[in-house]
């Protein structure tokens, strides 16, 4: 019954925490494509300074970005995303579509061993 | 099958479709797995309960009488359809996911569908949710995963 196997669902809950909010979500799809200025992303979000200061810390805080310094600009901060979060929330679901697939293995064995037609 | 936040694993059994039913439930002791990664009771492995009703519990007994409550059954259809939460024996109070499971006669037997969701999902009245219901809010979610992740994933095999 043990499903928090490599990752651990906290982890992937502080990840599906962090997105939960569609604002959040849109920051991410944002850094996608490439990292940008926190100004950057609040002009495309329509967010004000304080409210993008928020979003920037929550999804800092659970590790899906990080700042980094821009190569055109060294004295201006980007943020980018980091893959970690979301490969270690991939793995989770792999190990529990492993665990229901041996299940389903296990009960088809099972009827079809004592009721086969 | 992994989209979002929900896992679907799919099997074909050759017994028809009321067997399959009474089987997957009457019958889950004797065809779950055993063994430490899949019963509480791991060296002595417990057996496990389902008790076949609407609001009946699915639960393994061990080490005389004491037990684990894996949930409750939330959807009872008997035999094509039926729903239970589901806790890990480490998940916080709050950490509930839904394990739904449907059976459809199919040829020379019965296709058996079972998902696993709900990791995403938030409590009731999370802002978050912006009102939608669960449902929605999880299909939403879903969805929005299941792109990221297939982006990533192309993105990480690119380098």
């Amino acid at each position: 019954m043990d499903l928090r196997t490599r990752a651990g669902l906290s982890t992937v809950d502080a990840t599906l925490g962090a997105l939960a909010d569609p604002t959040r979500r849109g920051v991410v799809d944002l850094l996608r494509k490439r990292p940008r200025r926190a100004g950057e992303i609040a002009e495309h979000l329509g967010l004000t300074r304080p409210a993008m200061s928020r979003h920037l810390r929550v999804l800092r805080t659970s590790g899906l970005i990080e700042p980094a310094s821009d190569d055109a600009d060294a004295r201006a901060k980007i943020y980018r995303l980091r893959p970690e979060p979301f490969g270690e929330l991939r793995s989770w679901l792999e190990d529990v579509e492993r665990f229901w697939t041996l299940e389903l293995g296990a009960f088809k064995a099972h009827a079809e061993r004592t009721r086969k037609k | 099958m992994i989209a979002g936040d929900r896992v679907r694993v799919e099997t074909f059994v050759r017994v028809p479709l009321a067997d399959a039913f009474e089987v997957f439930t009457l019958e889950i002791d004797q065809w779950w797995r055993r063994g430490p990664a899949y019963r509480v009771g791991g060296k002595r492995p417990g057996t496990l309960h389902l008790e076949s009703r609407l609001g009946g519990r699915i639960f393994e007994e061990y080490d005389e009488g004491r037990l684990h409550e894996i949930g409750t059954i939330t959807i009872w259809d008997p035999p094509a359809h039926f729903a239970f939460t589901w806790r890990g024996i480490n998940f916080a109070p709050t950490e509930v996911t839904t394990v739904e499971v449907w059976f459809a006669a199919s040829g020379e037997g019965t296709r058996v569908t079972l998902e696993h969701r709900g990791f995403a999902a938030l409590p009731d009245g999370h802002p978050a949710r912006h009102g939608k219901p669960v449902d929605a809010f999880v299909r939403d979610m879903g969805m929005w995963w299941g792109g990221l992740l297939t982006s990533l994933r192309e993105r990480s095999e690119d380098r």
